[in-house]
């Protein structure tokens, strides 16, 4: 089944034919989490890098933002049955779109939304695996939940950041 | 196996996040020892047995450069892998201190950076269980 994250939502599933999608990652991240051991993964659609920007749709939303979502994409994976010790955590997005309140990208969410994300994880002790982020374009985003491939499109070009693992963990 | 690993640098702020890096990456880290200056570094060289050296260039007593140069000179520590860890930036000095070491990384690092660094060196890699 494909599994879509919309703007500021997260998904997790271990169901091995899952596979969850995000689209039009601009200047937003899309966070992916996955344990190879059990199978079970996420993904974050993260807009904005800190919910203290806005603390009442930090509370009412928080996978608005990067600091409040990825805690909860972390714990969703593990209430699923993930360890912490074996997610292999992957992003992608975090793009200077021209769109973003100016004509420069003078807000530079895209990257204040990556820094966010590597403080967030510098706390959680969890390390990057692998990354698509930067530049100018739009990105969507996939995980294959049976197999923990990870890729990104943009346009006809893909990118794969984690490629499937086929065995079949005892 | 794992990996006892000298920090030598003279802020604590950076060997901290040394640690934690090593502490989060996965790698299989035993002992880990610290010193502030080449001096110190060399001391600790001479009391522990140490897999891997992650050592700053700028520091004040003896620089990372010297202790590098003593370290091939003594039959018991010239094999030892050399991380040098700097915000040295002139092309010509990063190459000279890449020829003397292991692996250059340059500061400012990400987490990722570094441990890519030791298991590139040492062949201990997280995944793999080795």
């Amino acid at each position: 089944m494909q599994l879509t994250v919309g703007i500021a939502e997260m998904k997790v599933s271990k169901g091995a034919e899952d596979l969850i999608i995000t689209h039009a990652l601009g200047s937003c991240l899309g966070i992916t989490a996955y344990d190879p051991m059990t199978r079970v993964g996420g993904m974050l659609h993260a807009m904005l890098p800190q919910g203290s920007l806005n603390a009442d749709k930090a509370v009412e939303n928080p996978y608005m933002f990067v600091d409040t979502g990825f805690p909860r994409l972390l714990e969703a994976c593990l209430r699923s049955g993930a360890a912490k010790n074996r997610l292999i955590v992957t992003v992608a997005g975090g793009a200077a779109m021209k769109s973003n309140g100016g004509g420069d990208d003078f807000f530079q969410i895209g990257k204040r939304n990556i820094v966010m994300l590597r403080k967030t994880l510098w706390a959680e002790g969890i390390m990057l695996k692998a990354s698509d982020v930067g530049g100018g374009f739009a990105r969507t985003l996939t995980i294959e939940i049976g197999t923990g491939e990870v890729v990104t499109r943009t346009g006809t070009n893909s990118t794969v950041l984690l490629p499937a693992k086929n065995s079949v963990p005892a | 196996m794992s990996l006892n690993i000298l920090v030598v640098d003279d802020s604590r702020m950076m060997r901290s996040v040394l640690i934690r890096t090593l502490q989060i990456s996965g790698l299989p880290v035993g002992e880990v020892h610290e010193a502030t200056n080449g001096q110190e570094g060399l001391d600790q060289l001479s009391k522990h047995w140490i897999d891997l050296a992650l050592v700053d260039i700028n520091m004040p007593v003896m620089d990372g450069e010297t202790m590098i140069d003593h370290m091939r000179a003594n039959p018991l520590t010239k094999e030892t892998p050399v991380v040098v860890i700097s915000t040295e930036s002139s092309p010509e000095r990063v190459e000279m201190l890449k020829k003397k070491s292991s692996g250059f990384v340059h500061k400012p690092f990400t987490p990722e950076v570094v441990k890519e660094t030791i298991e590139r060196i040492t062949g201990v890699n997280h995944e793999s269980g080795v």
